[in-house]
C-alpha cells in the first residue's frame, strides 16, 4: 500500500490494506465521516484527493501511514479511566446497542443515541474530555475519529471496551457475547 | 476553516432555525438513510403570493454533519418567498452563503442540503456521492442484537 501506486488503489482496497485510513481521512480532511463527505468504494485515492480541493495525494498517503499511531494515541486503559471517573474529570459515552447497554454498563456511562450526539456536537466545549466505550474496543475508534473530525481535542477510546473493563477493573460486571 | 465561518456555523448550531418535522407539508425530500441516522430531510410548505407559488416555510431534520445542519438552518430561511424554480436554481454554496464562503472540504455539507431541497422540490432522486459506509454508519447504526451473559 505504501508504494506510489497506492494513490491508484480503490478506496475499498485502501481500507482493506489500512483499516484506520478512513478515520485518518476524516480526522484530518473531513472526508468519509457521513453521507455528505463520503466516497465511493470504487473511487481511487487520487480521485478522492482531486475532488477534495486538489489535496496532495502524497501528503494524504503520509497521513494514512500515521493512522495506526493516531489510533493508538486515542486509546486509554480501563484502570486509567477508573481513576479519571473517580476525580469526575471525564464523561463516558457508550456506543453499543441499547440491548447491550441495558444489560451491562459502566456506572455513569451515557448511552450515545442520535439526540445526545447532536447535543454534544452542538453544545459541549470542544476541549471536553470524552471517552467512548464499545464492546471490545474496535468500533469506538470510529466514534472518536468522528468527534475529532468535528473539532473535539480531548477524545479517547476505552482500550478493549467494556469487556476489558470487566477483566481489569470490575469483575462484578458480567462479560457477554453477541449472538 | 477561518474563525469567522466557524463562529457563524457555531451560532447557527446553537440556535438552529426551522428544525423539525412539519405537519401538512406540501413536499418532502430526503438525502441519505434514516436507518443509519446519516440523513437530512426537508419539509416544504408553499403559498400563493402575487399569483405565484412560493415557499412559505421549510423545515429540516438531520443527524448528520454539523456543518450540514448549520447550512440547512440558514438555507431554510433563505428560500422563503422564492418560487420552487428559483430555489432549485440555487447551488449548495448559495444556500450556505449566509455563513460565508465554505472551505472546499465543507462544500459537500452544503451539497447535502441542496440534494434534500432538490428531492423535495423536483422529486429528483439525489444519489449521495458516498456509497461506502461512512464513519457515522459504522458506529451509529441502530441494530438489534441478542446478548448472552457469560456465567
Amino acid at each position: 500500500m505504501m508504494m506510489t501506486s497506492a494513490v491508484d488503489m480503490t478506496m475499498d482496497e485502501l481500507l482493506e490494506a489500512c483499516p484506520g485510513a478512513q478515520r485518518a481521512l476524516f480526522r484530518n480532511y473531513h472526508i468519509g465521516g457521513c453521507a455528505s463527505c463520503g466516497f465511493r468504494p470504487d473511487e481511487t485515492l487520487a480521485e478522492v484527493c482531486a475532488r477534495n480541493d486538489g489535496l496532495d495525494p502524497a501528503e494524504v498517503l503520509e497521513t494514512i501511514r500515521r493512522a495506526s499511531a493516531e489510533d493508538e494515541r486515542m486509546m486509554i486503559s480501563p484502570p486509567q479511566v477508573k481513576r479519571l471517573l473517580e476525580s469526575d474529570s471525564v464523561e463516558l459515552l457508550d456506543i453499543r446497542t441499547r440491548e447491550e447497554y441495558e444489560a451491562v454498563r459502566i456506572e455513569g456511562a451515557q448511552f450515545l443515541d442520535h439526540s445526545l450526539m447532536q447535543q454534544i456536537l452542538t453544545n459541549k466545549p470542544k476541549e471536553s474530555f470524552l471517552v467512548f466505550v464499545d464492546h471490545k474496543g474496535a468500533r469506538s475508534l470510529d466514534a472518536a475519529a468522528y468527534f475529532s473530525g468535528h473539532g473535539f481535542t480531548n477524545i479517547k477510546c476505552l482500550r478493549g471496551g467494556i469487556d476489558a473493563w470487566s477483566v481489569q477493573v470490575d469483575a462484578t460486571l458480567p462479560r457477554y457475547t453477541v449472538e | 476553516m477561518n474563525d469567522d465561518i466557524e463562529t457563524k456555523i457555531q451560532a447557527a448550531l446553537h440556535d438552529p432555525q426551522n428544525v423539525g418535522e412539519m405537519s401538512g407539508a406540501d413536499a418532502i425530500g430526503t438525502v441519505g438513510s434514516e436507518n443509519c441516522g446519516d440523513m437530512l430531510r426537508m419539509w416544504v410548505k408553499f403559498k400563493e403570493e402575487g399569483g405565484r407559488k412560493v415557499i412559505d416555510r421549510a423545515t429540516f431534520q438531520s443527524f448528520g454533519c454539523q456543518t450540514a445542519i448549520a447550512v440547512a438552518s440558514v438555507a431554510t430561511e433563505l428560500i422563503r418567498g422564492k418560487t420552487p424554480a428559483e430555489a432549485l436554481a440555487m447551488s449548495g454554496e448559495e444556500l450556505a452563503s449566509p455563513l460565508g464562503k465554505l472551505p472546499p472540504m465543507k462544500i459537500h455539507c452544503a451539497q447535502l442540503v441542496e440534494g434534500a431541497l432538490r428531492n423535495a422540490l423536483g422529486g429528483e432522486e439525489t444519489v449521495a456521492p458516498a456509497s461506502a459506509p461512512s464513519l457515522l454508519d459504522q458506529f451509529a447504526s441502530p441494530k438489534t442484537v441478542r446478548i448472552k451473559l457469560q456465567p
